[in-house]
């Protein structure tokens, strides 16, 4: 008999539900799904090309063919790795069926060692498929500007510039606010009206780490500014460059912006510097505190123009290393958008400024990228650059590494139909 | 120029400051940079005091700021090449044009023709220094470059105002100590700012009784002969009476020193290039100090040419050169200037004078 001599029936009932543990037994999925079917085909194909170059240079030799061979060695032997372990669990899996006892725990002493070597053959698979974005080792300048939506857009802008620095705190990223221009007059609603902030993230790296973040932030929330409590829709657009060290960078190498052949080298010649200029004398007859500094590239019309210190000197320097960075990215562009040209019809959505990439929903608490389709709930732990804001940026990275595979595979398509 | 009314309303959309700030600033957008330093000054100034203490500092430089006095003395500094000075009343704001030419002078020391006329180490003369400007910036730019690290630079600068005298000593001290950190720096460049000496001298010797600047720099030196000197810079006073009420900035005019801006004794010349007075003393201190270079500022390309025929009548200077607002474009033109022909470097407004001799070398022949 039980020790209470009296139990109510709602507590009697609710021990009688079992507690739902969610638990995956031995199963296949989760390591399927470390890599995806769109980079193991591809991943074939390459092992393909590799095999029948392997039976061709048997039999004569051929110096392209061979540098070929050369180039798809590691993905070939990592498709080999990856057939050979999971070949090795399926059998297992089999041995586990088995009716033998001892066969059988034999078998499950086997399975944790050949699923670890999976993962790691699946880890080298991808690292050798996937191109390595070719700034990713540089710093980065992330520029905000507020989009559709006024106020609350530049409420929303000021969100961000903190978010993103607080994320440099967390991953332990150096930063420095380039530029922070702000509407003066806004009444303190709470939060600064941005109107423009460059964030300057000078660790080595940061480009890679944050490119994800390129593209248009949308924002649902009641803003401070509305009365009626009524839900707004707003954008803010983020921009993510790579950058490049001041000055003397020995590092660099190809991007150093001296060297001609660089994307950051800029010809002094091409750029026009206008500093303000008094329209009189000059001289100790004025007095003048105009320090802006504008920049304009002619060949490709770029315009930066700096104002932000009070040192003419300071500005010139900053301007120069926007326009570097500006003009980098417009030839990185323009390679893109020819390779782009191949790579249609591969879906491989850019994040360019027209798409929305990533919701905040201050109603539901919630954070929805839309490229990756990662909903995180957390939106306080988001919006403060926490763990949860690197949870949806992981995503958003590996959707990015997924979707450079699948345009590379369109591209393949597209080089052997036009050869036909 | 008249400013649009709808230029007050929209400056009032985005600031109950801005509209005072425009009629100075003449447009919006360096009305809101103004705007902004002033504000980030007060909040410098006073981090730990009240909203309203702020609001009512801010709204007192603003009103101050209106009134057309120079926005420099408000702030109290003001941005020389590389460096931040102090900056107060009584003593001339420095000018942006004159770092140009300050630095492009020492650009050239180390090429051309400069490099085999002047010795390694320099001793060089700023006569009007005002809030000690030019010296310190030269300092600055001299060892920047490093072919110069391990030169020693003598620097004095003089001044007939003790404001002036008293405030170029505070950059100096200032410069000093911000300069002290860093290890990189060498030792000849410490050493050389720590001899950086500011003393009173009057140029033009306006009374028997005021100390002539190679007295001062005999005195100084403790020698018994005739002191020497390897380059003299001087931005002057240079305009004339008349220009002083026509064409400077009202802000200048108001509240710039007037000692600084018009040569004080224009009895020497006809009034109507009273400015240039200063020019015949820079020249025979020159002579007398066997300068082997010279920069002068000027306040156009009139009076440059003016200068340069001054120059060219003394018949000792090897080359003249007529610098131009900014000197350092790479453009070059020549002009005649009596018998020489007279380079014009850069681009702008002519903004200096620059004059080279070797030492010893006989007068120029007819």
């Amino acid at each position: 008999m039980s020790a209470t001599p009296w139990v109510c029936l709602r507590c009697l009932r609710r021990s009688a539900i079992r507690q739902r543990t969610i638990a995956r037994y031995q199963s296949t999925v989760s390591v399927a799904n470390n890599i995806s079917p769109a980079l193991l085909s591809r991943a074939r194909t390459i092992a393909e090309e590799h095999a029948t170059l392997t039976k061709q240079l048997a039999t004569e030799y051929d110096a392209t063919a061979a540098k070929r061979l050369g180039e798809l060695q590691s993905t070939s032997s990592a498709v080999k790795q990856y057939d050979k372990a999971s070949s090795a669990l399926e059998e297992l899996q089999s041995l586990l069926r088995s009716s033998d006892k001892e066969l059988r725990e034999l078998a499950e002493d086997d399975v944790e060692p050949t699923r670890e070597s999976i993962v790691n053959a699946s880890a080298e698979l991808r690292s050798s498929l996937v191109p390595v974005h070719p700034f990713a080792h540089l710093p980065c300048l992330i520029e905000i500007r507020p989009g559709a939506g006024g106020d609350e857009a530049a409420l929303f802008a000021g969100d961000l510039v903190r978010m993103y620095e607080g994320y440099c705190v967390q991953a332990g990223l150096r930063f420095a606010l380039l530029k922070y221009e702000t509407a003066e007059g806004m009444a303190g609603t709470g939060g600064a009206h941005v109107q423009e902030a460059i964030l300057e993230v000078d660790s080595p790296g940061a480009y890679g780490m944050l490119r994800s973040e390129a593209g248009v932030h949308r924002v649902q929330r009641v803003p401070a500014t509305e009365s009626k409590g009524r839900t707004h829709t707003s954008a803010a657009s983020v921009l993510v460059l790579p950058s490049i060290a001041p000055e003397g960078g020995a590092d660099m190498g190809e991007n150093s912006f001296n060297d001609p052949k660089s994307d950051y080298y800029v010809d002094p010649k091409d750029v026009n510097i206008d500093v303000m200029r008094a329209s009189g004398a000059g001289g100790q007859h004025v007095n003048r505190t105009e320090s802006a500094v504008r920049l304009t590239h002619t060949p490709t019309n770029t315009v930066v123009a700096m104002q932000e210190s009070r040192s003419q000197l300071e500005n010139r320097e900053k301007a120069w290393r926007l326009l570097r960075s500006r003009i980098a990215q417009q030839r990185r562009d323009v390679r893109e958008e020819e390779l782009a040209r191949l790579r249609r019809g591969a879906g491989a959505g850019k994040a360019g400024r027209e798409n929305k990439v990533r919701t905040y929903n201050w109603g539901q608490q919630r954070v929805s990228d839309h490229r990756s389709g990662i909903d995180v709930r957390n939106l306080d732990d988001v919006m403060a650059g926490g763990d949860a804001l690197e949870r949806v940026m992981a995503s958003v990275r590996a959707w990015m590494a997924e979707q450079e595979v699948l345009s590379l595979v369109a591209e393949d398509e597209g080089r052997t139909s036009s050869k036909r | 120029m008249r400013l649009r009314p709808s230029l007050f309303w929209q400056a009032r959309a985005l600031d109950s400051h801005l509209p005072l700030l425009l009629p100075v600033c003449r447009d919006l957008q360096s009305a809101r940079n103004e705007l902004r330093w002033l504000s980030q000054h007060v909040d410098d100034k006073c981090r730990t005091e009240s909203r309203e203490i702020h609001h009512n500092l801010l709204s007192n430089y603003v009103r101050r700021r209106a009134g057309g006095e120079p926005l420099q003395y408000i702030l109290g500094s003001e941005w020389f090449g590389d460096l931040k000075l102090y900056c107060r009343p009584g003593v001339l704001i420095p000018r942006p044009e004159t770092a140009a030419s300050t630095s492009y002078l020492v650009h050239r020391l180390s090429n051309g023709i400069l490099k085999n006329l002047l010795p390694r180490n320099l001793r060089v003369l700023d006569l009007c220094t005002g809030s000690g400007c030019i010296p310190l910036l030269f300092h600055h730019e001299f060892y920047s470059s490093p072919d110069h690290r391990m030169s020693t630079l003598e620097l004095i600068g003089m001044d007939l105002s003790n404001t002036a005298i008293r405030l170029a000593e505070d950059n100096v001290i200032n410069q000093l100590r911000l300069q002290q950190h860093p290890s990189s720096n060498g030792e000849e460049r410490l050493k050389s700012l720590r001899g950086l000496r500011v003393l009173r001298a009057d140029v033009m010797e306006t009374s028997p009784y005021s100390a002539s600047v190679t007295e001062v720099l005999r005195q100084h030196r403790g020698l018994k002969e005739t002191p020497t000197c390897d380059i003299i810079i001087s931005n002057p006073p240079y305009i004339s009476a008349k220009a002083f009420r026509t064409t400077t900035a009202r802000s200048v005019r108001h509240f710039e020193p007037r000692l600084a801006l018009v040569p004080h004794n224009s009895r020497h010349t006809d009034s109507e290039h009273d400015g240039d007075a200063f020019y015949p003393r820079l020249l025979a201190i020159a002579n007398e100090l066997e300068a082997k270079a010279m920069l002068a500022e000027v306040a156009d390309m009139e009076q440059a040419l003016r200068v340069a025929a001054l120059a060219v009548k003394e018949r000792c200077w090897e080359g003249i050169e007529i610098w131009r607002d900014d000197p350092a474009t790479g453009r070059v033109d020549t002009t005649d200037v009596g018998k020489m022909s007279v380079r014009v470097l850069g681009d702008g407004h002519g903004r200096s004078v620059f004059l080279y001799r070797r030492l010893g070398a006989a007068p120029l022949a007819d």
